[in-house]
């Protein structure tokens, strides 16, 4: 009987939202397709929002948790979708199902997109901030400059997976459970004592390490993890495309992943998802209904949309009235009847987002010191001269 | 934000997204169909644009030919094209998006790669399309669906390879290592002349290195001819960096380097020859039609692209014609039947701005290449 | 090894260099990456080729275009970077990406995406032994060699340039001792932008055509060429410039080897910031607990 209670004390609905919401998605959408209410267009777009979340979510363990700023996420996709694949097309034949080729692929192509993570793990552990962000544009950009001239993989011609396509009408429900995989991986691991070190890494990478966490592994250790699930991404991406080319990897894709994860907010898992989903869905409903001669103007009204977003969710000068129209305080209006006062604190042991405690700042910059005194107007805690 | 909000949030999107697609697959719904559908996607933003733009420059003036001329047998045909920025994954967006929308038959993709992605999923659905400007070997092998009106890469690069050793000594080639086209081309190039026994030195590019060529003339500046199999807008570069640097090589293309004339200026002295199925000024009645409308509309010269874009819709009207297809809620893969049957009949033969051609079951357009130097 | 190459390579370099000169300043003051001033230079390379169609001289079409570029930098700082003051540089970074997206749109907008070829921007060649060398190349050299000359004095002598100093030093401190530091950052990103005209212009001479994503790769190699030179340091930027441009000419002139210009010129970057992480030039700086 204790048991069951304990059991019942530690559930807590909030670890599971995250869950809940895409199976709910998941199951909402099955539904409507077997009613024959989605259109193929938007099988393509369940899809397309898998893999993004997936890959959003993992450069959030990056960029979000260990507090490192990556802009070669598309490389690991690059790797995963082409290595991946390549393995997918030789056991098609062997091998039956064409689930189990996805999943056997995933797996290949994950792993070997986890030894790049590795190798650009490495420069990690020595450089900081923008000299990171800048070799992990470097490191995407080698990777497909390698892709275009390998003959193995069809060289400009591009890589050819018509052969392992799937049918579109299941393969966003694969992607979607592959989704709930990695949010239960990724969650759990953010909730563990593993996922405490990495955000302490984050905070305070000094005195993590005098608390006895090891840096350097951890450091490796989540790239290793973000490269392994942008290159289950790619295959993901692969086995919907017909034809895997090289230059949709380029840093523009790596940087669109970036502006999911910032929006999404960073450590917020939530968020990417949110953020992957809309911005995924922006982009194509511009693409799909600016067709002829309004496809120009598609740039024009993300670039709005972008900058009007991050100005009014992050300007300072804008705090007050974000406090007052948002969903948090909208919540606040609607539950506030059953809200007991005591029961608030249960906020508290979140794991779910790991607020920072250092400004972002710090993130970009090298030097700690200056950063410190960011801002003019607010006060410098920094001590001292 | 915190995390109540993300959760609210996180439930709404659901909700959202619900309504969105509900929304989506319901407006961009069949629109009861008294109009053939002709779809295609292209890019229409991006370095490529150029190429898409004048595709759905030469489709729309066709179509509006056509309309107004009163259709096939009074019903009129609504065209579209949907942006792919060159890219296979938007490509295949861009075909399901289409497909919703009630498309019949196309004219496929305008750059290859996307070309691929399209076929790929067209081949599934057995939609008919005649892709005016995809050239790769692969976008029509082994697939009974497909055609197209431009040739294809390994003839070109086999012809150019002929030409060039039989005129030539000294020979110098450039090619694109990051384009499906480019490379295409130079494959064949390289195999025919291996297989003439004749010399020849290559430099490459890629698609982000593709602005400044001074090293790649300055390497081929001694060459009597240097091959440019790629598109104007890189040739044009290279024809100036020949004017600076006092290459007097001639330059030799494809039909990719039709519209090279827009991208230089009096300083190029070089001779610019190219292989092109289109004239702009040529005096058949078609081309010069096609011409003076053109510029009325859009206020400049054609390029072969707006060309093969224009002959594309047209081939498919007159193969429709030919089918006596008669039924405006036809299939896709109905009228893949009935069209396919029609084109390769031996009777069929299409008279357009890129010449008089006629098709096989391979796909492959059969015309007669015209070798043209730019005055 | 032709030396033409050689001399192409510096011509290359050259534009790299000013390109990266307007990366180190804003970033060294504004302490951002300025995703945007690639496309400055794609605005800049417009302006001068409208102003040369209508009146013919490069200089009246320079002028145009610095004012231009530099009001334009003004702008975008205003309305995009300004009310992001004391927020997270990455939100800063995502605006930035955004304004780039925007001119980029803008000018296809405007003029298309097709590519317009310049004349009239071509100042001919000498000899110099076995070297053809391009007056345009001298021009882009001196003119850069002179602009880096210049920012140094500037930084250096004038009230505003010691101001900028303290700025990129301590913010904070700067505000203390009366510098006003969102004038200083104002003042930044016009000299940044109208170095981007400059860059624009010289783009312009070795490469005559223009479309709307001319900026985007040669920012990102003038990026690289900053940081392999050490960001913030304005000889870094001119040696990283020239560098990268001599190394990536080299490359292209060898077969096989130029299918991966690319990657070797990236790869550079890492070899080089594994081994020096500030970069050649850069200051080091030491971090405290």
């Amino acid at each position: 009987m204790e048991y069951f209670r304990n059991i019942k004390e530690s559930f807590k609905l909030k670890h599971y939202t995250n869950y809940i919401a895409v199976a709910a998605a998941l199951v909402l959408f099955i539904v409507l397709g077997s009613l024959g209410a989605l259109g193929r267009s938007d099988l393509v777009l369940l899809h397309r929002i898998a893999y993004s979340i997936v890959l959003a979510v993992s450069l959030n363990l990056v960029v979000g948790f260990l507090g490192e700023l990556s802009l070669g996420h598309a490389g690991f996709m690059c790797v995963g979708a082409y290595i991946g694949c390549y393995f997918a097309i030789g056991i098609s034949d062997k091998v039956g199902s064409p689930l189990l080729v996805m999943i056997l692929s995933m797996i290949v192509g994950g792993l070997v997109a986890a030894v790049f993570g590795l190798i650009i793990g490495l420069p990690a552990l020595r450089l900081k901030g923008d000299y990171l962000a800048i070799v992990t544009l470097a490191f995407g950009e080698i990777v497909r400059n390698v892709f275009k001239n390998l003959k193995l993989f069809g060289g400009a011609m591009g890589m050819q997976t018509y052969k392992i396509s799937y049918d579109q009408k299941t393969l966003y429900i694969v992607s979607f459970l592959v989704v709930l995989a990695v949010l239960f991986l990724v969650q759990n691991l953010i909730r563990s004592k593993h996922g405490r070190a990495i955000t302490a890494i984050r905070d305070n990478e000094i005195a993590a390490r005098a608390m006895g966490i090891g840096v350097t592994y951890y450091k490796l250790f989540v790239f290793v993890v973000a490269a392994f699930f942008a290159g289950v991404a790619g295959v993901m991406y692969g086995h919907q495309v017909s034809l895997i080319t090289q230059d949709t990897f380029s840093y523009n894709y790596s940087i669109e992943i970036l502006v999911m994860v910032v929006l999404g907010g960073m450590g917020s898992i939530s968020g990417s998802i949110v953020a992957a989903t809309l911005i995924t869905y922006i982009n194509f409903v511009l693409q799909n209904q600016l067709s002829g001669d309004l496809a120009a103007l598609k740039l024009l009204i993300y670039a709005v949309i972008l900058v009007l977003v991050v100005v009014f969710s992050n300007a300072p000068a804008l705090k007050p009235l974000r406090e007052r129209f948002n969903f948090k305080a909208l919540l606040r209006k609607i539950t506030k009847a059953h809200k007991k006062p005591g029961n608030i604190s249960d906020d508290e042991a979140e794991w779910n987002r790991v607020e920072s405690k250092i400004k972002m700042d710090e993130l970009l910059s090298v030097d700690f010191q200056n950063s410190k005194a960011y801002t003019p107007d607010k006060k410098s805690k920094k001590e001292g001269k | 934000m915190n995390t109540t909000f993300k959760r609210g949030f996180a439930i709404l999107l659901a909700a959202l997204m619900l309504v969105g697609t509900v929304c989506l697959s319901a407006c961009g719904g069949k629109t009861g169909n008294d109009t053939y559908y002709i779809g295609a996607t292209g890019p229409l933003t991006g370095d490529a644009a150029d190429y898409g733009i004048a595709v759905n420059n030469g489709a729309m003036l066709a179509i509006e030919e056509i309309n107004a001329a009163g259709g096939l047998n009074g019903v009129l045909f609504h065209y579209e094209m949907k942006d792919d920025k060159a890219t296979a994954a938007d490509a295949t967006i861009g075909y399901n998006a289409l497909m919703d929308a009630g498309m019949q038959i196309s004219i496929g993709s305008v750059t290859s790669g996307s070309c691929e992605a399209f076929a790929a999923e067209a081949v599934k659905d057995n939609l008919f399309f005649m892709t005016p400007s995809a050239s790769a070997a692969n976008v029509i092998a082994d697939r009974a669906n497909a055609f197209r009106v431009c040739f294809g890469d390994p003839d070109q690069g086999i012809l150019a390879a002929q030409a060039l050793a039989a005129n030539y000594e000294k020979i110098g080639a450039i090619y694109d290592t990051s384009d499906p086209y480019s490379y295409g081309i130079y494959e064949a190039f390289e195999a025919e002349m291996s297989k003439l026994g004749k010399a020849y030195e290559v430099k490459t590019f890629d698609k982000d290195n593709n602005k400044d060529f001074s090293a790649q003339v300055e390497a081929l500046k001694e060459c009597e001819v240097i091959f440019l199999p790629f598109y104007y807008t890189e040739a044009g570069l290279v024809a100036k960096k020949c004017a600076e640097k006092g290459c007097t090589a001639d330059l030799y293309g494809c039909d990719g380097l039709d519209g090279i004339a827009g991208q230089i200026d009096e300083s190029v002295t070089n001779h610019i020859k190219y292989i092109t199925p289109f004239d702009v000024n040529a005096t058949d009645e078609k081309t010069a039609n096609f011409v003076k409308k053109y510029r009325e509309v859009y206020g400049k010269d054609p390029s072969q692209f707006a060309a093969d874009g224009y002959d594309a819709i047209y081939v498919i009207f007159e193969a429709m014609k030919a089918a006596g297809v008669d039924d405006v809620n036809i299939s896709a893969s109905d009228l893949c039947q009935k069209v396919v049957a029609a084109i390769t009949a031996e009777s069929f033969q299409y008279v357009g701005t890129t010449g008089t051609m006629t098709w096989d079951v391979s796909g492959a357009a059969t015309k007669v290449p015209v070798i043209v130097e730019l005055q | 090894m032709n030396l033409n190459i050689l001399f192409d390579g510096l011509s290359l370099g050259a534009i790299y260099a000013l390109i990266a000169l307007g990366y180190t300043m804003v970033y060294g003051i504004a302490k951002m990456l300025n995703f945007a001033h690639g496309d400055i230079i794609m605005v800049g390379a417009y302006t001068v080729l409208c102003m040369l169609n209508l009146m013919g001289s490069p200089i009246v079409a320079l002028v145009a275009a610095i004012v231009l570029c530099t009001a334009m930098g003004i702008l975008i700082e205003k309305i995009a970077y300004k009310p992001l003051r004391g927020a997270s540089p990455l939100a800063v970074l995502i605006t930035a990406i955004g304004v780039s997206y925007f001119l980029q749109g803008l000018a296809q907008l405007i003029f298309g995406s097709a590519s317009r070829q310049v004349s009239h921007l071509y100042l001919g060649t000498f000899k110099l032994g076995a070297m053809e060398i391009n007056v345009g190349t001298v021009v882009t050299l001196v003119v850069g060699g002179i602009l880096m000359v210049a920012l140094t004095l500037f930084v250096k002598k004038t009230r505003t340039g010691r101001a900028m100093l303290a700025v990129s030093e301590d913010r904070g401190a700067a505000q203390l001792m009366g510098v006003n530091v969102n004038r200083i950052i104002m003042i930044t990103f016009a000299i940044g932008s109208a170095l981007a005209a400059f860059a624009g212009l010289f783009y312009l001479m070795s490469i005559p055509s223009v479309n709307p994503t001319l900026g985007a790769m040669p920012g990102i190699k003038a990026f690289t060429a900053a940081v392999i030179g050490g960001i913030g340091s304005i000889p870094g930027a001119m040696l990283g410039g020239i560098l990268l441009g001599m190394v990536e000419n080299i490359c292209k002139s060898i077969p096989v080897v130029s299918d991966y210009t690319t990657a070797i010129e990236f790869g550079l970057l890492i070899v080089i910031l594994l081994v020096r992480p500030i970069g050649i030039l850069g200051k080091k700086r030491r971090e405290k607990v």
